[in-house]
């Protein structure tokens, strides 16, 4: 590989010259981009009193077209509905490409046995640890499904909700050690979900232009404001974009947890 | 002062992304540098939560307001969304990354990586015998 020994005296002492010779090119970069910079910052509007064209116009038409009262779902989902299908894209990159980076080093099978690095203890978590996690994890996964659900009324939506529904599956590690967790988690249920998610948001903009209009047009009856149900397709869109980002991240931290598992005997070490 | 406070975002922009760079510049630790790079994707937040602000006005949400009210501009929110998003998937490719570094190379050290081709910190000595790496 191409990793080199540092703990040498004279690496070290390379190291420190090319350090300072480093932070001098900062020092002076650093200068460069205040000298650049300042004339931009003063060039830029005034903060706050400036007129937001794009803004206003959103702000408008969310409520009055959309029957939906949180515009950055508004935008997210609908008027950026395209740009948010490539977001949800990336993220399913991101995920494969790190799944993908991890079990090359580790073999693909996943198994639901306690994940131990060698030379370090494997204690079970405290009483109260697990206690205080039982009782959070259910709450933090339902405040994660009511930002989800919420997304066309109130601040939320499918990522923040996915987030913290993953957020919630890591309580439930603390609380259950790996074992539990894994019996919990079942196996390529998140790995189905985050494709799925996927699918479903791309799906929902072909089945627009099945109704003849353009890709992710909304199309479903709008609802009324105020109203759980209002915003028509933006909702399926959501639920795509929760399903996604709940699985894509638990498949992260599944994959990164995994990675504390010993190798037994056969497992390939370098892929 | 009004003018002084109305540079005050920005120039809380080009600080944060400063030290960000200042912190990949001199990192020791892949870890650290990935830490690094997140605060300078937060700096772009602050930029465009900055540009979408304005005074007096409410969040774009009209669940508990009259629609119509004056509110900040919701576009620029939307981008630090997909921000928030991509900066928290890249975060976990680089881990991923790094991780895989140091099964195969023992370390996290940018300093002990060698250039690809080129000769790196330890042959310094050599460098300095004159041969040309």
């Amino acid at each position: 590989m191409n990793a080199v020994d540092v703990s040498s005296r004279e690496a070290q002492a390379t190291i420190a010259r090319r350090a300072s010779v480093l932070r001098g090119a900062f020092a002076a970069l650093a200068v460069a981009l205040v000298v650049a910079a300042w004339p931009v910052m003063r060039a830029m509007p005034q903060f706050g009193a400036h007129p937001l064209i794009y803004g206003d116009r959103v702000n408008a038409i969310g409520p009055a077209e959309r029957h939906i009262t949180n515009m950055v779902s508004a935008i997210n989902f609908d008027i950026r509905g395209l740009d948010t299908l490539g977001e949800e894209f990336m993220l399913l990159c991101t995920v494969t490409g790190g799944t993908i980076l991890l079990r090359g080093g580790r073999g693909e099978d996943r198994r639901a046995q306690p994940g131990c690095v060698r030379g370090r203890a494997n204690h079970r978590p405290p009483d109260s640890l697990r206690l205080l996690c039982r009782m959070l994890a259910p709450l933090t996964m339902v405040f994660g499904l009511y930002l989800a659900i919420n997304a066309v009324l109130t601040p939320g939506g499918g990522f923040q909700g996915g987030v913290v529904i993953a957020s919630a599956l890591l309580l439930i590690y603390l609380a259950e050690g790996y074992a539990g967790w894994r019996d919990a988690l079942g196996g390529e249920f998140f790995d189905a979900m985050e494709g799925l998610g996927a699918a479903l948001y791309a799906l929902c903009g072909f089945a627009a232009m099945g109704l003849g209009r353009p890709y992710l047009a909304v199309f479903l009856p709008l609802g009324s404001l105020k109203s759980t149900f209002s915003g028509g397709s933006m909702l399926i869109v959501n639920l795509g974009v929760t399903l996604a980002v709940a699985g894509g991240f638990a498949t992260l931290l599944i994959e990164f947890m995994e990675e504390t598992r010993a190798l037994n005997p056969g497992d390939d070490a370098d892929g | 002062m009004g003018e002084a406070l109305s540079l005050l975002p920005w120039i809380g922009v080009v600080w944060l992304f400063g030290i960000g760079l200042y912190g990949i510049v001199t990192s020791r630790h892949f870890v650290h540098l990935t830490g690094c790079l997140a605060a300078i994707q937060s700096s772009s937040y602050l930029l465009l939560l900055a540009i979408g602000y304005r005074y007096g006005a409410v969040a774009p949400i009209f669940y508990d307001k009259k629609p119509g009210t004056q509110a900040v501009d919701p576009v620029v929110q939307a981008l630090v969304l997909t921000d928030v998003v991509i900066g928290a998937t890249v975060s976990a490719l680089l881990l991923a990354l790094i991780l895989q570094l140091h099964k195969h190379a023992g370390t996290v050290d940018p300093q002990a990586m060698r250039p690809m081709g080129r000769a790196g910190v330890a042959d310094g000595r050599q460098r300095r015998g004159g041969r040309v790496g």
